[in-house]
């Protein structure tokens, strides 16, 4: 795994990251060469992430040593891991929106830079040595992500940092902006400055990545140079084999077409139409971002959005908001367990009644028995370990509080039900349990919309997936007849010929 | 394992005393005063306690609920002053009973008013609310002072029958009087209505958390209609219950309930962060204050420092409330 | 998009230059009113009537942009008029003005403890300390107004120099300390920073509790000396300004420009937002408005700009 002869300037050795329940790092290690851009990719939830967020000192690593610069890293904070000249670009970008873009190149510093004309002046220099022409004296909050970027990347370059990382850059840039970076990476480069480049997006990485790492479930699966790399190699390595019986076999006796949705847009949306048929799952393949949660969030009445049509059962609906998507049969789990699906300090119970409460009410009164029978009955039949169903849902496992919104939505019996990352964050046992949860809906004549980062999850779950990028369906495929690859380019953006709509 | 479950007790120990803390404190209170003077335990001192559940308890009951649903409510001040001064002008003219009723009405309509100004708004935080309803406190004052000239309003002005709001002031069936007898009929409608209806628990979800209510199909909007419907209603309540006990009505009787109410609130244990909470707890709050300022009272305490003892107490309690969430 | 067009414009324009607009329409009306509003005369009257206001508005908007807000002004207000002229009689007047001043420094780094170190909510927690010290206030004076028996004291709040009320120079001299302290100085480029993101701010190694704490003392010291003035120039210490004075003074703030989701404005825009208030006074009062529909006309006031703050703030989350 040695990646060349060049002298080493960040040194990754069996790191390891636990976070409860599950696994992020297992014995990473990495060597990243001075001068070389080194790309680094996976799937969502490969560790990428977690690995960056050590390096930069939002983490701190269970185990495993990091050397930088030829000096050990321990306990650093995110400022400290800066000034010792290691800058991380994150996707979201790390900047004070309210305030100008010189003063965030120089975030407190100012007394430094001398004031503010100090600080206008040094700032102006960086972005000129990196050919931007962003005015410093601008609000950021008005920049384009682009212009965003340079402003990052200037100040990165403010630390004179010797190693920059760049999580998933291009995910919000165009095309004629993605050539800018390019360049300045190159640039960059001839500084005798490192690069991590982090992406998904593989025409980048083989367009000028030097070495290659490919990370999957928290461990480095491969690291050497491009040009020993194969595009073919590199996804089948990032996807990587399934596990058998990780998944229960999905359902087969997919009936007539249940709903139809027509055109939704808005300003992340273009055009999205698709259908889901009686006991389909129905799976999302999209990058974090591309528009796969707000088609879902409209859907559902979750977001304003108008001029899009639903039909039910061959009857037009109007959906305004999420009780009137519960009136009209569909269920909704939210991408964020914690802030948008549960009640953390209320009771099991009631956090399973929350949308079947007009069912255990009379003339609006709650009857208390009826209830707790819900409760009872779905913590029974989803197996839910809780010690009683009155202890606050808050101290479950993420396994547990998630079998809870399924629970209420299953004691309404929705004939749609929408689960966004119904998985993320749980156990490897409990993630069985849901899937077989989800093959009992769609074999009692439920349908699913299932979207996840997880790619594997999703193909070995649906009947059928679309794939999703910058908003658009860009492909309809049989996840059983379908090379993962295929899919996988489709939803990378990556396929000419398949874009379009889907029926 | 076994220092971990000796931890456990203790900790499960400590909080239910600082869930409990209030009661706690009520018996202490109840017991330094018995002692400092026997005279507390005996019946006339506890009707005169019965007698001070009136118009701030009322007014509690409302704001109990907006804080239930993670809001909060500064413009009883302005409601009580408005619904005062109305209710009073309207017996001479509508009689007692129109007079009493209109009076309710205007409390609700005060308060959905203040729901429909924080629903246009988008408001959704509790900082947001306060503002608005502060303003909205000053509107419904200055309306009250337009309305009545800025006068007060005596009973003694009024020829026609008044008996109702007599009654409501100083009247007594046996020793319990009328108003203690409203306030438990009012708190037992609440009460129910808070725990035992659809609704009330449509409040408590929307307070704990709005985004996961929303999602859940709990239609939030109109829970904050509510809320704030009930604090205006309760708020009118309040102010016939004071004006009937003092016999005038001056269009700035109200000052100062918003800050005792939501005392009396957060010291009962409802927490600010919403959802948890109960009237029952607002009772206890309220008796608290009672029981303190009648025991300051006994200690020859001034009314003044004692505004400041509720100031402390309020921070504390607010202090307290934050620590349990972490 | 584009069909509002015009509306749209004038509306966006609306939420963002809120006091700059009001002002504007007020000096029309008063050019058509006929009155004495444009003289030298009225106009240091307006300032001199609002002096105190914004000194209360230069320090609570340290806390505002960090994040925060104050209410607790109007309770330190009170207190520390009262305590300076208690304080002067057994002591030089400077020593009695520094502490006044300083207590309200000390109830502010309370309040920023609470706020900062122990993560309350401080919209509610300055509600809490404002209600105490009114407490406090009441008990000091026996809710009776407290005359002072200085006469330098009273000169202090109602002297002039060339004409020139004191209280406008101390208003101009803090203004201009203020405005340099958000401007060209580190301390107030981190409130910035710490109000606008407070994650990116500790990350770039800012000493966010720290200088998050020292908005709320200077934000106590500020409502302290504005106590002392109020004082002077009523000659008088009273315990009635209270919550009123805190929540208007923060509604001031915002109306300027300064919003409660923090990082944004800064001290000019407060000293806009209080001159609302200070010129509608003024005006109503040369319009010769009754005092009730005054009141009624400030609640509107209020509730509308503080609607716009939150509408923008919506149309923003959405936008997003």
């Amino acid at each position: 795994m040695e990646t060349g002869s060049a002298e080493v300037i960040l040194s990754i050795r069996g790191v390891s990251k636990s976070f409860p329940g599950v696994k992020a790092l297992d014995n990473v290690s990495i060597d990243i060469a001075r001068g070389m851009v080194h790309g680094i990719v996976g799937e969502n939830g490969a560790g990428k992430s977690t690995l960056m967020k050590i390096l930069s000192g939002v983490y701190q690593k269970d185990s495993g040593t990091v050397i930088f610069d030829g000096r050990q890293i321990e306990h650093v904070t995110p400022h400290q891991s800066m000034q010792s000249g290691l800058a991380i670009i994150y996707q979201e970008l790390n900047l004070v929106n309210t305030m100008s873009v010189g003063e965030n190149i120089f975030l407190g510093r100012f007394k430094e830079m001398k004031g503010m004309r100090g600080t206008h002046a040094a700032a102006r220099k960086l972005l000129e040595s990196i050919a931007s022409k962003v005015s410093t004296t601008r609000l950021v909050s008005e920049l384009s992500m682009s212009e965003k970027q340079m402003v990052e990347i200037a100040k990165a370059l403010s630390f004179k940092s010797k190693l920059i990382i760049m999580d998933e850059p291009s995910s919000s840039l165009t095309a004629e902006e993605m050539v800018e970076l390019v360049k300045i990476i190159r640039h960059l480069k001839t500084q005798g400055i490192s690069i991590i480049y982090i992406s998904h997006k593989l025409d980048e990485i083989f367009e000028f990545c030097d070495v290659v790492s490919v990370m999957r479930d928290g461990r480095v699966i491969d690291t050497k140079p491009k040009t020993e790399f194969s595009r073919s190699e590199l996804i089948t390595k990032m996807v990587g084999r399934t596990i058998e019986n990780e998944y229960p076999p999905r359902p087969q006796a997919v009936g007539e077409v249940l709903m139809e949705v027509r055109s939704i847009n808005t300003q992340k949306l273009h055009d999205v139409s698709f259908t889901l048929r009686e006991g389909e799952i129905l799976g999302f393949v999209g990058l974090v971002g591309s528009g796969r949660t707000e088609i879902v969030r409209a859907l559902f009445g979750a977001d304003r959005v108008k001029g899009h049509q639903v039909m039910i059962s061959g009857k037009p609906v109007n959906i305004r908001n999420p009780k009137g998507a519960k009136d009209a049969g569909l269920g909704f789990i939210p991408e964020d367990r914690k802030l948008e699906g549960l009640v953390l300090p209320f009771s099991v119970e009631s956090n399973i009644s929350m949308a079947s409460i007009d069912r255990f009410s009379r003339f609006g009164f709650i009857r208390k028995s009826l209830e707790k029978g819900i409760g009872a009955r779905q913590v029974a039949a989803l197996d839910i370990r809780t010690p009683s169903t009155r202890v606050p849902v808050g101290n479950l496992s993420g396994g547990n509080q998630q079998k809870c919104i399924v629970g209420r939505w299953l004691e309404i019996s929705p004939r749609i039900f929408i689960m966004d990352e119904p998985t993320r964050g749980i156990d490897v046992g409990a993630k069985y349990e849901i899937y077989s949860l989800m093959k009992k809906i769609a074999e009692n004549g439920g349908s699913i919309i299932l979207i996840s980062s997880e790619l594997p999850e999703v193909l070995n779950m649906s009947n059928r997936v679309l794939t999703i990028f910058e908003g658009r369906i860009t492909g309809e495929f049989d996840p059983q007849s379908t090379p993962t690859d295929t899919i996988m380019a489709a939803a990378l953006g990556l396929a000419p010929g398949l874009a379009g709509g889907a029926t | 394992m076994n220092t971990q479950v000796i931890n456990r007790a203790i900790k499960g120990t400590g909080s239910v005393l600082r869930e409990y803390l209030v009661l706690v404190m009520i018996a202490v209170l109840a017991a330094i005063t018995a002692i400092v003077e026997p005279k507390f335990v005996s019946g006339a001192n506890l009707v005169n306690i019965m007698r001070q559940f009136g118009p701030l308890i009322m007014v509690s009951l409302g704001m109990t609920f907006v804080i239930l649903g993670n809001f909060i409510d500064l413009s009883v001040a302005g409601t009580i002053n408005l619904v005062a001064v109305v209710t009073i002008s309207l017996i001479q003219p509508f009689g007692q009973i129109p007079a009493l009723l209109m009076g309710l009405t205007l409390g609700a309509v005060c308060g959905a008013l203040n729901s429909v100004v924080i629903l246009t708004s988008g408001a959704l935080t509790q900082a947001e609310a306060l503002f608005l309803t502060f303003g909205m406190s000053t509107v419904y004052s200055a309306i009250a002072l337009l309305y009545s000239g800025g006068t007060t309003m005596h009973f003694w002005d009024i020829t026609k029958s008044k008996s109702v709001f007599e009654a409501i002031g100083s009247g007594s069936i046996g020793p319990i009087s009328i108003s203690f007898v409203i306030f438990l009929v009012l708190l037992a409608a609440l009460w129910i209505f808070q725990s035992q209806t659809k609704e009330g628990r449509a409040i408590r979800l929307t307070g704990g958390n709005k985004t996961a209510a929303r999602l859940a199909g709990v239609r939030i909007k109109r829970s904050i209609v509510v809320i704030y419907t009930i604090g205006g209603f309760m708020a009118g309540v309040g102010a016939i219950v004071l004006f009937s006990r003092i016999t005038t009505a001056a269009p700035v009787i109200g000052a100062g309930y918003e800050t005792n109410a939501i005392l009396s609130v957060v010291v009962g244990g409802t927490t600010l962060k919403g959802g948890k909470g109960s009237v029952l707890r607002t009772v206890m709050g309220v008796l608290l204050i009672i029981l303190m300022s009648n025991c300051l009272d006994l200690l020859g305490v001034s009314t003044y420092l004692q505004v400041a003892v509720k100031g402390a107490i309020l921070v504390f309690a607010i202090w307290l409330d934050n620590r349990k969430q972490v | 998009m584009n069909t509002l067009g015009i509306g749209a414009s004038l509306f966006r324009l609306a939420t963002k230059q809120k006091a700059f607009i009001a002002i504007l329409v007020m000096l029309v009306i008063m050019v058509f009113s006929g009155t004495e509003f444009y003289t030298a005369y009225n106009l240091l009257d307006m300032l001199n009537s609002t002096s105190i206001l914004l000194i209360l508005a230069f320090g609570v908007t340290l806390t505002i942009i960090s994040g925060g807000c104050d209410l607790s002004i109007g309770g330190i207000l009170v207190v520390s008029g009262i305590l300076a002229i208690k304080l002067m009689d057994y002591m030089a007047l400077s020593w009695a003005i520094f502490l006044a001043v300083l207590f309200g420094a000390v109830v502010g780094a309370i309040n920023g403890f609470l706020v900062v170190h122990q993560r309350t909510e401080p919209f509610i927690i300055t509600l809490g300390t404002g209600f105490l010290l009114t407490g406090v206030a009441q008990q000091l004076t026996n809710a009776h107004p407290v005359p002072a028996k200085n006469p330098a004291f009273m000169m202090i709040g109602n002297g002039t120099v060339h004409g020139i009320p004191n209280l406008v120079i101390i208003t101009v001299v803090l203004f201009v300390l203020f405005f340099w302290l958000m401007r060209y100085t580190q301390f107030g480029r981190n409130l910035y920073a710490i109000g606008g993101d407070y994650e990116v701010a500790l990350y770039s190694g800012i000493n966010v509790i720290r200088t998050k704490w020292l908005a709320f003392v200077i934000s106590g010291a500020a409502a302290g000396l504005a106590g002392v003035l109020l004082s002077a120039k009523l000659n008088t210490g009273s315990s009635i300004y209270g919550e009123l004075t805190a929540l208007v003074v923060n509604c001031g703030v915002v109306v300027g420009g300064t919003s409660f989701a923090g990082g944004i404005g800064g001290i000019p825009q407060s000293a806009l937002g209080l001159l609302v208030f200070g010129m509608l006074d003024n005006v109503m009062n040369m319009l010769t408005i009754t005092s009730y529909i005054q009141v009624l006309l400030k609640g509107a006031v209020i509730v509308a700009i503080i609607w716009l703050d939150c509408f923008g703030q919506k149309r923003r989350r959405e936008t997003v």
